[in-house]
């Protein structure tokens, strides 16, 4: 293959940004973008899982969903017809750092649905049928998804990398948990986890910058309350269960879900673009080591990847893939060698050029919907990452040496430190596994 | 260069965000047969290339079924030009990505890549089309890929096989009773040979069409297609597929035994063919029924008598006549009679009251809102238009499509509901949880 010509990239044409501040300290961001007839709204307030208090795991994401299940005196079903009538979306959540309450509506309807917005977040009625109809769907949730081989990984693979660090709250709760919250805990969470001093509005697309400020001001500018600063989140001092391997019993199953993982960089490390570039090389695009090695020259899986999850108090490395039963220490041994190799010897400059113009030619593609534009914006703002992060990003990519990539393996890769998840029939697994560490096999039911 | 045509701009008069995404598209038809549609839009600096075969599970027999799916996968592995392992090398390396699809009507590939890149694009496009190689070697190590992907998607997967079984009890004659991924010995046992037809009946460029959409000059990008793709020969006429399938006598029944939390049910029935008016009506059925917390099973069966935590209706448009298919997720312990007794009362309602003004309008306004989204990006755009032209005969009705929802009324929706949504045409497949089998054992 020839090397690809670097040449001047086409420019973003990155759309006005313009920031206000309300007298109560809500941060407002406006993004005015055409040309369809639709608006973007997130409100992004530092209040997530991870201050979710003992015992009430879940409660920020339970509290959230139910914000418009009955406010301002209007019953669930009236704030539901009048969002849907109009063709629009709206849902409070939570994850990991933030609540959030996001919007998307038709353009001419954005002013009657931000009115509604604002009427939720500051007002949520929490009528009890309505929280205990939420509890019994919740719960019912949490068990049936133990049929999921994906989430049990992923619940498992939690457990076993952060312990008892708020990172490994689970966002949805546990059963315990969700069975504990009481209607005065949400009333509680309403009232010292979300403030206005420590939240972002973003409102992107068909709009009208100074009449929507004026809509703004008027529907969230008596909002008050909450903390002025926001918590910190303890440090992690990486892998819970480092050198274990844990299986999930599930008979019934003829493949295998994997999972490996480690410690990684907190979000806005000095490292953070070699280190998006080498794990493109590693386990990122379509052309991967760990796609070559594991799918395309062995037929193991359909897919395998890796992938660095950054947080602003710590992150995580990954690794994921699945194969059958008696395919999974070959798995393990490609993936685990395929590791070791890039942290010993790096990557090629070839790969490292190919990845670079992989990741800075599709990066403008990130930024097409009102959604992403949001989503992007509100990132630079919760991570404090560099204001210029969306228009030198492609240049930062370009920057990157292979020098570079191999050092931030050399520095970030595990070496030992590692967890392995295993999905699947333990019978056929405890065999294989035993050669990765030490061996601890869940049922399902553990993991509700 | 032919703009498209007065004539179809005329018929309709689209609001003005879809007027001008229809004033921008710019037609063309190669001697070989090949079509292609030019959508230029300068927003971000990358471009979205799609190309449509008319070729899926519908067109295979038994012995090959899932032949769609694995060739679609070999079509990554290697040509004259650019050899095994080469295209995505060369097309990530050139700022772009690529994926594919394999529906039961259609095959579809697209890459989304930086602007710079179009040429090469179209070279890598043109060389799996004029000159693919099958491999003994490739074709092995894929077909065990998508084994894996098999067992990934239906048989550790409980609502892959409940979907598997459902088409197997809607279709007895057609087609699209086989699943789009082909059964495990099929896929086992599919031949080079299989391979190398298929290609030559399906792959021509009479049987396909392009759609580019982004930041590209129109002249420039037709003149290179046609420089790729101007030799290549058109295939003979792709064979057509019959629809033999008798009408349904009476309610038909399926159960899938299997360690799991909860029950479930998948309800389906046979609707009309994508293309037939009706189809749009039960748009307006499916939207009115599930999209939304307001939706009539959400408030009914979700919040209200909470015999389900969760209700999907799924009616995606098909050549032939395709399935209007209802999913109940169930509570851990919940009964399945009840739930779909509950779920056929609402659908009675709706055959005999139709819907309120109020309601037709909300599931209006919602499908404008879908269409309209879906038309965001690069990608979005070449896909509705490209899956519009394939589904309606030509893009135009699918930005129409607003305006026909506009004009249906109650009574069209109970007439469809009555028509298709029968209780003696239903078909019924019901998840029944089996204790693990550690606790059998």
């Amino acid at each position: 293959m020839k090397r690809a010509v670097t040449s001047k990239l086409r420019p973003l044409k990155l759309p006005p940004h313009e920031r206000r501040r309300l007298a109560n300290g809500l941060h407002l961001h406006l993004v005015p973008r055409g040309p369809l007839p639709l608006v973007a709204v997130r409100l992004v307030m530092r209040g997530g899982s991870v201050w979710d208090p003992a015992g009430k795991a879940g409660v920020a994401d339970f509290a959230s969903r139910l914000f418009r299940r009955g406010a301002g005196g209007r019953s669930a079903d009236e704030i539901s017809e009048a969002v849907d009538f109009v063709g629009a979306a709206l849902g409070g959540y939570a994850n990991e750092e933030n609540v959030v309450l996001s919007l998307s509506a038709p353009s001419k309807h954005l002013e009657a649905m931000l009115e509604l917005m604002g009427m939720v977040l500051q007002q949520p009625d929490f009528p009890s049928d309505e929280i205990e109809s939420a509890r019994r769907r919740t719960l019912a949730q949490l068990q049936n998804e133990l049929d999921d081989p994906g989430t049990l990984a992923e619940r498992a693979w939690a457990r076993a990398m952060w312990g008892s660090h708020p990172y490994g709250h689970e966002t949805l709760g546990q059963r315990r948990s969700i069975e504990a919250i009481t209607r005065d805990d949400l009333v509680e969470f309403h009232r010292t986890r979300l403030s206005p001093t420590l939240a972002h509005l973003y409102v992107v697309g068909d709009i009208d910058v100074e009449r929507i400020t004026a809509v703004v001001d008027r529907v969230f500018g008596s909002w008050k309350g909450g903390p002025e600063l926001a918590p910190l989140v303890p440090d992690w001092d990486g892998p819970k269960d480092a050198g274990h391997v844990v299986i999930v019993d599930k008979p019934e199953q003829t493949q295998v879900q994997v999972r490996i993982g480690a410690a990684g960089v907190k979000r806005g490390h000095a490292d953070h673009f070699p280190l998006i570039v080498m794990n493109a090389v590693l386990g990122g695009g379509f052309t991967s080591r760990l796609i070559s090695e594991i799918r395309v020259k062995r037929g193991l899986s359909y897919g395998a990847s890796s992938s660095f999850d950054m947080m602003s108090g710590a992150g995580t490395f990954a690794v994921s893939s699945f194969t059958k039963t008696k395919s999974v220490g070959t798995l393990l041994d490609v993936a685990l060698g395929e590791v070791k190799k890039m942290r010993t010897k790096g990557p090629t400059p070839v790969e490292v050029d190919t990845m670079k113009r992989y990741i800075s030619g599709l990066y403008p593609a990130r930024l097409e919907t009102n959604e992403a534009v949001a989503g992007a914006i509100a990132d630079v703002q919760h991570y404090g990452l560099p204001e210029d992060w969306i228009s030198a990003y492609r240049d930062r990519i370009n920057a990157v040496t292979a020098k570079d990539a191999a050092a931030a393996a050399s520095k970030h890769l595990f070496t030992d430190r590692r967890v392995i998840v295993l999905v699947g029939d333990a019978r056929g697994l405890e065999p294989i596994a035993g050669k990765y560490g030490v061996v601890s096999v869940v049922k399902p039911a553990e993991l509700e | 260069m032919p703009k498209s045509s007065p004539r179809t701009k005329a018929a309709v008069k689209l609001p003005p965000a879809l007027a001008a995404i229809a004033d921008s598209v710019i037609e063309a038809k190669l001697p070989n047969g090949l079509r292609i549609r030019l959508l230029p839009n300068d927003a971000v600096p990358t471009c979205s290339f799609y190309t449509f075969f008319k070729v899926g599970a519908r067109n295979e027999r038994p012995g090959i079924t899932g032949i769609s799916h694995l060739f679609e996968h070999m079509m990554f592995n290697g040509a004259k030009k650019y050899g095994p392992g080469m295209f995505d090398k060369v097309l990530e390396s050139n700022g772009g990505s690529s994926n594919a699809y394999t529906s039961n009507d259609l095959t579809v590939y697209y890459e989304d890549f930086m602007a710079e890149a179009l040429e090469k694009v179209i070279d890598l496009e043109s060389d799996r089309m004029r000159s693919l190689a099958v491999t003994p070697k490739m074709l092995s190590s894929e077909r065990q890929v998508v084994i894996e992907e098999r067992r990934l998607r239906v048989d550790n997967e409980i609502a892959g096989m409940m979907d598997e079984e459902l088409g197997a009890l809607v279709y007895k004659a057609h087609p699209y009773r086989w699943p789009v991924i082909g059964w495990m010995r099929d896929i086992e046992n599919i031949t080079r040979d299989d391979c190398l037809e298929y290609f030559r009946t399906f792959y021509a460029p009479n049987n396909a069409t392009i759609y580019v959409s982004g930041d590209f000059d129109p002249k420039q990008a037709l003149a290179l297609i046609k420089k790729y793709y101007g030799a290549i020969k058109a295939g003979p006429p792709v064979p057509p597929v019959l629809d033999a399938e008798p009408e349904q006598k009476g309610e038909r029944r399926a159960h899938v035994h299997h360690p799991a939390q909860a029950p479930s049910i998948m309800i389906a029935w046979r609707g009309p063919k994508g293309e037939h008016p009706d189809t749009l009506v039960l748009d307006v059925v499916q939207y009115a029924l599930s999209v939304g917390q307001s939706s009539r099973f959400h408030k009914r069966l979700v919040h209200e008598l909470e015999v389900a935590v969760g209700v999907s209706v799924d009616w995606t448009w098909r050549f032939d006549p395709g399935t209007f298919t209802i999913g109940l997720e169930l509570k851990p312990g919940g009964d399945p009679r009840q739930a779909e007794a509950a779920l056929a009362e609402e659908l009675e309602k709706v055959a005999r009251e139709g819907l309120s003004a109020r309601e037709l309008e909300k599931a209006k306004n919602n499908l404008a809102a879908t269409l309209t989204r879906e038309l965001a990006t690069n990608s979005g755009r070449a896909h509705a238009l490209g899956t519009y032209e394939m589904m309606l005969g030509d893009w135009r009705r699918g930005l129409a499509l607003p305006s026909a929802y506009e004009s249906i009324t109650s009574d069209q929706v109970k007439d469809a509901v009555k028509k298709y949504l029968s209780p003696s045409k239903k078909n019924v497949v019901t998840l029944v949880p089996e204790a693990g089998l550690e606790a059998a054992a």
